[in-house]
């Protein structure tokens, strides 16, 4: 199975980087990411495929997290800030 | 000085005073990089433009000489290859004979797509090449094969046998979307655990410090693709001095299409998965409504006498299995035959091995049948709804589909939200 490149950034404060990982996966990782994840806490998802940029945020915010920042990072990658 | 006057004549600025004329310039400018490059290049469009686009995009096509459809060309590359390596085999649609493909005005529609996608991932600086590990590659050459054999049982693709054919008012159309909702369903499940699992090996409690990915300076990606364009442009011309103007044009309604494809995200897998992985039936409605439109427009196009069989296919049991190995196909390879031409030229190389897999399978057909798509056994015969309830009522059953089919999608909409 691959493995999700994750890092802790700061207190509550991680980094997940699913660049590699095509739609629909960022999609599908994110709800059980946002459960694993304890309240309070900013998770920056990484992603390079474009569909991610709009599926991940409606996903968050169905769940009732907040997307703070969606940003191009590089060509063809983004970050999508989440905070719980 | 008065603010109103200050602004009809001079401006002042941190350069100093403008003229009038420079600051209407300036305005202009601001407008014109906001409307064609920012909007069009840089934001994704919504998925209600997309969804118009595509409609009207096919019906102009479908006037101009056919309908978009991908799959049927691609078998006949997977022919031409067995063919190039020694293996006689013919290609298995009898309306896509081998034909170098450079002279073959069906893959010039594919070309194009290829094209469009290329100029607009450039432009829009989302162009990488996005590698995976072995095991992703395996997973997209089962996909791309899945595919190849459910296009020739179906028969055709996603978007031929379903987007173009319901519009074109043949009854294949609707039975389709009954085998690619299935496929699509267990396919998307399968990438769902996938992603479920990967997470279940995460622990947040015990990660490593680590530095964040810092963003990146800006790119000549819209230069290149600029570049691309006028390259597309130039091989258009060059068609069209050759006498050959249909291909150009078809070269350009593809790049169209792979504009359309990719500014507006609209793809056709997903939105036969997601009904019922997500209960979320958002893209497939937008796409609905684009059918709706191409109703009318093929109706009107076909009640006048043209083309009156275009794109009405066989019909029977073989168009449900078919779509049901297309849609669990298309979900694992991340991508239809569009979707995987569109995310081959975004720089997805598990899309190009997909399109391997998918030009193999299907360009074996006739070694493996023995016959042509559409003949023997397996195919029933084509039903066209216009040539049987008339064009006016061929068309209200298929705006009845669609309603039905609507409102399954927002019935199980709704069951999502109960359980929430």
């Amino acid at each position: 199975m691959k493995k999700i490149k994750t890092i802790k950034v700061g207190d509550s404060h991680y980094q997940v980087d699913m660049r590699g990982w095509m739609c629909p996966y960022p999609k599908y990782a994110v709800e059980p990411l946002i459960q694993k994840l304890e309240d309070n806490s900013r998770m920056d998802m990484l992603v390079d495929c474009p569909s991610a940029t709009q599926d991940v945020p409606r996903v968050v915010r169905a769940m009732g997290c907040k997307v703070s920042e969606v940003s191009q990072i590089g060509t063809g990658e983004w970050r999508i800030v989440i905070v719980k | 000085m008065d603010s109103k006057f200050d602004s009809e004549q001079n401006v002042t600025s941190s350069v100093g005073v403008m003229p009038v004329g420079q600051n209407c310039w300036k305005q202009v400018y601001r407008q014109v990089v906001n409307v064609f490059y920012i909007s069009v290049w840089k934001k994704a469009w919504p998925l209600w433009a997309g969804a118009l686009a595509l409609a009207f995009a096919n019906i102009f096509m479908f006037a101009y000489a056919r309908a978009i459809g991908v799959f049927p060309q691609m078998a006949m590359w997977g022919s031409y290859i067995y063919n190039i390596f020694g293996i006689k085999v013919y290609a298995p649609f009898t309306a896509y004979p081998l034909t170098p493909l450079y002279l073959d005005m069906h893959s010039l529609i594919n070309f194009g797509i290829i094209f469009g996608v290329a100029i607009s991932a450039f432009i829009s600086e989302e162009f990488k090449i996005r590698t995976d590990n072995w095991r992703g590659y395996i997973i997209a050459l089962i996909g791309g094969g899945l595919m190849g054999f459910g296009t020739v049982i179906m028969p055709p693709c996603n978007v031929g046998g379903f987007y173009s054919a319901t519009m074109a008012l043949s009854l294949s159309g609707p039975l389709s979307a009954v085998g690619l909702l299935l496929g699509a369903y267990v396919g998307g499940m399968f990438l769902k655990r996938q992603a479920k699992e990967a997470v279940d090996a995460l622990d947040f409690s015990t990660l490593p410090k680590g530095e964040p990915v810092k963003k990146t300076e800006a790119s000549l990606q819209p230069f290149i693709g600029m570049m691309i364009g006028i390259l597309l442009i130039a091989v258009s011309f060059f068609y069209v001095l050759k006498g050959m103007s249909k291909p150009a044009g078809l070269l350009l309604f593809g790049a169209l299409f792979g504009v359309i494809f990719q500014r507006s995200r609209l793809c056709f897998a997903s939105a036969f998965r997601e009904i019922f992985v997500s209960r979320d039936g958002t893209l497939m409605k937008w796409i609905l409504l684009s059918i709706a439109i191409g109703t009318i427009g093929f109706t009107i196009l076909k009640s006048q006498g043209y083309q009156q069989m275009a794109v009405v296919l066989p019909v029977g049991l073989h168009t449900v299995i078919g779509g049901f190995i297309f849609g669990i196909g298309m979900a694992v390879a991340g991508g239809c035959g569009v979707g995987i031409l569109w995310r081959s030229a975004e720089g997805y190389i598990r899309a190009w091995i997909a399109v391997i897999g998918g030009m193999l399978t299907s360009g074996s057909w006739i070694l493996i049948y023995g016959d042509y798509v559409g003949k023997g056994w397996l195919y029933g015969k084509p039903f066209s709804l216009g040539h049987h309830f008339g064009w006016f009522g061929g068309a209200a059953l298929i705006f009845l589909f669609l309603a039905c089919f609507y409102i399954l999608i927002t019935f199980l909409e709704a069951t999502k939200n109960e359980k929430n």
